[in-house]
């Protein structure tokens, strides 16, 4: 344990509400039965910190707490955020109890995706000024622009990238909360519409109505539960700043996944569930070879074996839902329970991000 | 002031100008206040040659600017300029599908925005 909040706080209870196009309720009461079902779930009565990630587009800590009768809260914070947060909001959380500050910590991500506010036209930054003028606002062209130079450098194609996808598909077909369970074809996936090429509609998460909780504390209080083990956030130049990044392809995984290793003591060979944070399908061979869960120059064909089949059991982002990257941690914290080992989960935010190791021996 | 503010007025002249930095000579785009390298707020103006090369792009075929809805497939691409630096622009003058990584472009305006055409 190279961290000093490694080992030292688990994640106890998981909640989600189910995931819609149209939830027609306020993100408050979404939050509200997420945190509900991960306070049941853990069994640990009530918390004493709540902490939540949103981009303006969700209820606070402060009306959630209140909501659920945890009054007075104790430290409680709004972190300003996506899907960079869904792993190292473990790390606020395991730092907090792992100091002594708190003893049982709720997190949680609420968002109306799909009825409410819709990610595809949230802010990329101040070179806004510069793309809005020429029609290129939100993220999926800024990403898109990244995965063409990503194809063009790695020799991958829409085949590799339908490998991605259709997997994502096969592996959320027993899963009754996704979205997206049918098969798809390589022909049903080239007859997709483009959104910005080379991405797909297909290419990109499901903009998602729902909310996801989690309970994380103390060990002694949860000795069975899942343990956050290394927790690793940083970034750089690369697809966030294109105007001078040497690598527009470069995306949080180039930096957080030496540091994850090095933290950690661990080698990617240890890694038994890989919840990888798949807002677009190209992330997921990206991620992949920067975390040294595959050989770089043997992406494609590790894609067209479906070697990857073990990556998101759930379906991910692209299949099962999208609350922002937290519903993925949730599936990572299920696979722990289920047969133990070691899960990896990450989360994007172009070239920021994050990424978390958990462990269930 | 914006930086951003003499770059705006060039365009309306037809030049796109980039900085370069007095201490240090480095090339910037996009405007900034000071030089990301050294730090040096001595920072010049000057126009670019007008040839580049497509870093990368992508044609738009779904937009989410308002003005913009309708107007689809267009092509957005960051283009490297032989003067050391990247501009945005859109890709004019051809085919969508024609727009390949390295393809030779040659600065136009349309609206009072640089635009590049293939060369």
């Amino acid at each position: 344990m190279r961290q000093e909040l490694g080992g030292r706080a688990a994640v106890a209870g998981v909640g989600m509400t189910a995931l819609s196009r149209g939830s027609g309720r306020s993100e408050l009461e979404l939050a509200v039965e997420a945190c509900r079902g991960a306070l049941a779930d853990a069994g640990v009565g009530t918390a004493d910190a709540v902490l939540s990630y949103h981009m303006n587009d969700s209820v606070g800590a402060v009306q959630v707490a209140r909501a659920l009768r945890i009054e007075p809260v104790g430290w409680h914070n709004d972190i300003s955020g996506g899907g960079t947060q869904c792993a190292s909001i473990l790390g606020d959380a395991a730092m907090l109890i792992a100091s002594g500050v708190a003893r049982t910590v709720l997190i949680y991500r609420a968002m109306n995706g799909r009825s409410g506010k819709r990610m595809n036209v949230a802010s990329i930054g101040p070179q806004e000024a510069f793309t809005v003028p020429y029609g290129m606002a939100g993220p999926i062209p800024l990403f898109a622009l990244a995965a063409q130079r990503y194809l063009y450098d790695t020799g991958l194609t829409e085949e590799h990238l339908h490998a991605v996808v259709a997997q994502s598909r096969d592996n959320a077909a027993g899963n009754p909360r996704a979205l997206r369970r049918e098969p798809l074809s390589l022909e049903d996936y080239l007859a997709a519409p483009f959104v910005s090429t080379p991405l797909r509609n297909v290419d990109c998460c499901q903009e998602t109505d729902g909310a996801c909780a989690l309970v994380v504390t103390g060990v002694s209080r949860a000795p069975d539960a899942p343990r956050i083990h290394t927790v690793v956030r940083g970034g750089g130049s690369g697809c966030s700043t294109m105007d001078v990044a040497d690598d527009v392809t470069r995306i949080f995984s180039g930096y957080v996944a030496p540091r994850l290793w090095d933290e950690s003591g661990m080698s990617p060979g240890q890694v038994d569930v890989p919840v990888l944070y798949d807002a677009y399908s190209w992330l997921v061979p990206r991620q992949l070879a920067d975390f040294g869960l595959a050989e770089p120059g043997d992406i494609g064909d590790y894609l067209l074996k479906r070697a990857h089949a073990r990556v998101n059991p759930h379906g991910g982002l692209l299949s099962e839902g999208y609350v922002h990257g937290l519903n993925n941690v949730a599936q990572a914290v299920r696979e722990l329970r289920r047969a133990g080992g070691v899960a990896l989960v990450t989360g994007f935010g172009g070239s920021y991000g994050s990424a978390a190791l958990i462990e269930r021996s | 002031m914006s930086p951003y503010a003499p770059y705006w007025e060039a365009c309306r002249r037809g030049e796109l100008v980039i900085q370069t930095c007095t201490a240090c000579a480095h090339r910037i785009h996009l405007p900034a206040a000071d030089c990301p390298r050294c730090g040096s707020t001595a920072l010049t103006w000057a126009s670019v040659l007008g040839h580049g090369t497509v870093h990368t792009f992508t044609v738009v075929h779904r937009s989410f600017v308002a003005s913009h809805r309708g107007r689809e497939p267009y092509t957005l691409a960051w283009v490297d300029l032989p003067e050391g630096v990247r501009v945005f622009g859109s890709v004019v003058g051809c085919a969508p599908e024609d727009v390949r990584i390295g393809l030779p472009v040659t600065l136009t305006f349309e609206d009072d925005l640089p635009v590049w055409r293939p060369a």
